[in-house]
């Protein structure tokens, strides 16, 4: 099934004086997926997301948002986006609900009760009518959703959303996108340097380096994709088992420690190792298979390197 | 763009120092007229003698006018005509310490607006950049031009508040301190040789928007300023600096005949009414016509810079 995306992004470039800080950008996000936009500083992430919100001028390229163009539609492109750009700055000298009403009449058709609405899904019905200036970052980020979700967009863009949020704060905001990426096929792009976070909030991710898009890929695939993987066997006697591999697949990696035997092959080996052992009477009591994190295949494929 | 509007005066209204620069205007026009009220003297001078002092007065030196420029002369005939015309009908001048002579004198607290109106008007926009709150503004479905529009209005309204504010203010406390016994004194106007008599109350509304043409003039100086530097203390600073040294500056340089193309030569328009020009050339519709290009420059140049620049950092 094609399903329509939301977004689409063609050869976006930016390039400010000589330097060329958007390089030939091209990616789509589909509604009810969360997607994850990771590099390292100064990669280009929030250059990205301001042209794709219209604050910056794209130098050559295009961003569609659900068909029409944030370049010659602008406002009929830019109703379907909730963002947030960086830190959700707020009018500080505003109770957090003059600063939702403030940009609830900026739209057409946001109503009281959407606006109760949305204070009650960030949770902050307790402290809404308190001037923004005593609110906590992690608050202000709440208000920061809060703006953003008002107009019910059909793209969310979220710059470090769980940026000041504490451990339960993140979870819930973690699971809030994903319901709403879920339930109501909004798509959410999230850039962030926190890979776990990354990892667990995203459906597909694309790594930013320099300008470029370097990878795009689902977060499953990406951490999976190595055809060899380490794998652990609890096993005894080691002898026996370091030879029983051998025998069987002798151009293989083994490391033996003290009742471990770990190596490194496919996946879908690992049954037919393990059976192998059994039929040798090798005692096995327990396999592990150690999957590459997030963070390893983003140092892997960013070189590591430090953009500066 | 209604509700653009609505915001802004949201974002106005809602910060304590508008209301403090609303309550100094209102202090100031309490101090003037505790010192009118000190300074007030009981004695009644005879107007009727004065009045005809004047007109011999003019009359001499219209006399010996030879060779004196055509405003002067007019404003001379002026005098006779309206000295005349207050003798025939029994209308006397405006005592120092009547409530309109207070009302003429709280004229002056139109600069005092006209600064306020400018810290507004530098902030409505640099104080978005500075705040950060620009990303999130400019993300929604009103064009940059609307948003730039929006701000510009709303100080305007600030403006027109402040006015409003000063005029009710300074009738109110000129009365209470006072007196309101002069209230329905006519003001005389002399036009083509003729003597009218209209309501003191509009001749004073008229007073305000002559001195609010500089305030205008300043308030969208401050305001490109602001689109231009995102800098709000810079824009407050040049204009009000430019604003108090303007005056000086064309004169210093009025024997020079390009003068009067310059900004500050034109925002007078009171010279028009009574009074002369700076340079003599100048006319009203002159006046008028630089003040337009002035202001149309201004808001090109806020709206360019507004619309087409990438909101960065």
């Amino acid at each position: 099934m094609a399903v329509k995306p939301v977004v689409q992004i063609r050869n976006l470039t930016k390039v400010i004086g000589k330097k060329t800080i958007i390089d030939q950008l091209s990616f789509d996000v589909y509604p009810g997926e969360v997607f994850g936009f990771l590099g390292p500083n100064g990669a280009g992430k929030t250059t990205t997301i301001r042209m794709m919100v219209g604050l910056m001028r794209m130098t050559e390229g295009e961003v569609l948002i659900d068909g029409n163009s944030i370049k010659t539609d602008y406002e009929n492109a830019i109703v379907k986006v909730g963002a947030i750009v960086e830190n959700p700055e707020m009018y500080k000298f505003l109770t957090g609900y003059q600063n939702l009403v403030h940009y609830a009449r900026m739209v057409k058709g946001v109503s009281k009760e959407r606006i109760q609405e949305v204070v009650q899904l960030v949770g902050l019905q307790g402290r809404i009518n308190e001037k923004v200036k005593g609110y906590s970052l992690g608050m202000r980020q709440r208000l920061g959703l809060a703006q953003a979700l008002l107009h019910r967009p059909k793209l969310l863009i979220l710059d470090e959303p769980t940026n000041g949020l504490d451990p339960a704060g993140i979870r819930e905001i973690r699971q809030y996108l994903r319901t709403l990426a879920r339930e109501e096929n909004v798509a959410v792009v999230v850039s962030s340097h926190l890979l776990s976070e990354i990892e667990l909030m995203c459906d597909r991710i694309g790594i930013i380096q320099a300008g470029k898009m370097i990878d795009v890929q689902r977060v499953n695939d990406f951490v999976q994709n190595e055809q060899a993987v380490m794998v652990s066997f609890e096993v005894d006697p080691v002898e026996h088992a370091v030879h029983a591999v051998k025998a069987n697949f002798p151009e293989c990696d083994i490391e033996q420690a003290d009742r471990k035997l770990t190596i490194k092959i496919e996946h879908e080996l690992i049954p037919e190792v393990t059976a192998i052992l059994v039929e040798k009477g090798v005692r096995v009591y327990g396999i592990q298979s150690s999957v590459k994190t997030l963070e390893d295949v983003f140092l892997e494929v960013t070189g590591g390197e430090q953009v500066v | 763009m209604l509700h653009l509007i609505q915001n802004e005066n949201m974002k106005i209204y809602r910060r304590v120092g508008t209301w403090v620069m609303v309550g100094l205007v209102v202090a100031a026009v309490l101090v003037a007229a505790i010192f009118t009220n000190m300074n007030a003297s009981d004695e009644t001078t005879n107007w009727r003698t004065d009045s005809e002092n004047a007109i011999q007065q003019a009359e001499e030196t219209l006399n010996n006018s030879e060779g004196m420029p055509k405003a002067f002369k007019d404003s001379q005939e002026r005098s006779i005509a309206i000295n005349e015309y207050r003798l025939e009908n029994d209308i006397p001048p405006l005592e120092s310490d009547s409530i309109w002579s207070f009302m003429d004198s709280s004229t002056g607290v139109v600069s005092l607006i006209s600064i306020f109106t400018i810290i507004i008007g530098a902030g409505v926009i640099a104080s978005e950049y500075s705040w950060g709150t620009i990303k999130l503004l400019l993300i929604r479905p009103a064009s940059r031009t609307k948003i730039l529009a929006s701000k510009f209005i709303a100080t305007l309204l600030f403006a027109l508040f402040s006015l409003v504010i000063l005029y009710i203010s300074s009738f109110i406390i000129g009365g209470l301190f006072l007196g309101f016994n002069a209230v329905d004194q006519p003001y005389l106007t002399y036009s083509g040789g003729d003597v009218a008599e209209t309501s003191m109350a509009i001749h004073y509304i008229v007073e305000y928007a002559l001195a609010s043409v500089n305030l205008l003039m300043m308030v969208t100086f401050a305001f490109m300023l602001s689109s231009v530097f995102r800098s709000s203390s810079l824009a407050i600073g040049l204009a009000i600096f430019l604003m108090f040294t303007g005056s000086q500056l064309t004169y210093i340089l009025s024997q020079y005949d390009w003068v009067k193309y310059i900004l500050f030569a034109n925002t007078d328009l009171s010279v028009y009414f009574d009074g002369s020009p700076i340079i003599e050339s100048m006319t009203l519709g002159f006046s008028l016509m630089t003040l337009l290009v002035y202001f149309i420059v201004f808001l090109l140049l806020s709206w360019l810079l507004f619309t087409k620049r990438d909101v960065a950092a």
